[in-house]
């Protein structure tokens, strides 16, 4: 009985052992971009687009576990309107002199099967610091034949309340407090 | 006071007959989505888009003419939109401008803006095309003084209609358009 017990013990650690490949990611600039979105008086839905944004992904598809750790260029913001990018990227809103950078970390991957479903972490935005929860709306993996190695990735999105980072400006006016976050990601294997 | 009184919550201030609103640049763009290797959405953003837009709920009529110009499009990454304005996608230089022309308007109850029917030219290609408002509503802007209506509105398309086949079938053939717009009364 014991020796069964221990036996298959062993079988299972050895199965593990040869399925576990943790494998670091690192981001493909040109396919990984955040956008937020917020409502306009009730009218449209205004967007901005962080056009750097760098980091790395760590990603065992067998133990289901994974890392990230993200930096996003908040002086890269593009609205399409020279005159709103600055306002959101002034002391009044984004602070982005003083805070140049926003980063995302995280170290609990939802698995739903082999794909990712959900990532849960923490936010660092306007120098404050909350939890964050992103759903995947896509993730896959596949070998790209450009750059001929493995590339994970898929399409995110998050709410968060701006007030909670110090983001409170327009509240009195009407802006809405949800931001919505729109997430790219792919990253190729190292 | 006119024909289509009672209740119009879209409307913050119904209007008698059509009336014709310019494009504010600051709120009308329109940015495309395509699935790149099935894994993740990749998005430009092009405009601002110029035009006007006239509407007149009661009678449920509509005209929009707009000009979208294709040089803007920015994706984020330099990289992505030179590859995206060669002539086997966007061809930016042959043709600067797409455009999008329609008279056929579906109104809601309130006299808002649910669909609009038209013409998308893109490289020199004509197809119908349908916009879908996800949201629309009409203020009186308190800082332009005007009436201002607007909305976000969805569209698809298939690129290969158009003739940008580049990247088929690992860069999907469905386009997804996501379209702000806001327009500014006299």
């Amino acid at each position: 009985m014991f020796k069964t017990t221990l036996l298959a013990l062993v079988a299972a650690i050895g199965v593990t052992a040869a399925h576990a490949e943790s494998a670091t990611y690192a981001l493909d600039p040109s396919h990984s971009f955040a956008t937020f979105e917020i409502g306009h008086f009730g009218t449209s839905t205004n967007r901005g687009r962080f056009n750097k944004t760098s980091g790395t992904v760590t990603l065992d598809k067998a133990a289901k576990t994974g890392s990230l750790d993200v930096t996003v260029d908040t002086t890269s913001l593009d609205t399409g309107t020279a005159a709103f990018t600055k306002h959101i990227s002034s002391e009044e809103i984004l602070n982005v002199a003083a805070n140049p950078t926003a980063k995302l970390v995280a170290s609990k991957f939802v698995f739903n099967g082999d794909k990712v479903a959900e990532i849960d972490g923490n936010l660092t935005l306007n120098g404050k610091t909350n939890p964050v929860v992103l759903k995947a709306q896509n993730f896959n993996c596949y070998m790209n034949p450009m750059v001929k190695r493995e590339v994970c990735g898929g399409d995110f999105d998050a709410t968060i309340v701006r007030s909670q980072y110090g983001v409170s400006y327009g509240l009195n006016y009407g802006f809405p407090d949800n931001v919505h976050l729109v997430i790219q990601v792919e990253a190729v294997k190292q | 006071m006119c024909a289509s009184a009672g209740p119009v919550p879209a409307l913050a201030q119904p209007v008698a007959g059509p009336v014709t609103y310019q494009l504010d640049p600051n709120h009308t763009f329109v940015t495309f989505e395509v699935m790149h290797f099935g894994t993740s959405t990749l998005r430009g953003r092009i405009g601002p888009v110029t035009g006007e837009v006239t509407i007149d709920p009661a009678a449920k009529m509509g005209d929009v003419r707009l000009r979208i110009p294709v040089t803007t499009l920015s994706t984020g990454s330099r990289l992505l939109d030179a590859r995206l304005e060669q002539p086997d996608l966007l061809a930016t230089v042959e043709y600067p401008e797409a455009y999008f022309v329609a008279t056929k308007f579906q109104f809601d109850a309130a006299g808002g803006v649910k669909e609009v029917r038209g013409e998308f030219t893109l490289r020199g290609v004509g197809e119908p095309l349908s916009l879908v408002a996800r949201s629309f509503a009409c203020r009186q802007d308190a800082m332009l003084k005007r009436r201002v209506c607007g909305g976000d509105f969805d569209a698809d398309l298939k690129r290969s209609r158009f003739g940008a086949t580049l990247g088929l079938p690992f860069v999907s053939d469905d386009v997804h358009l996501v379209i702000q717009v806001e327009a500014i009364a006299p």
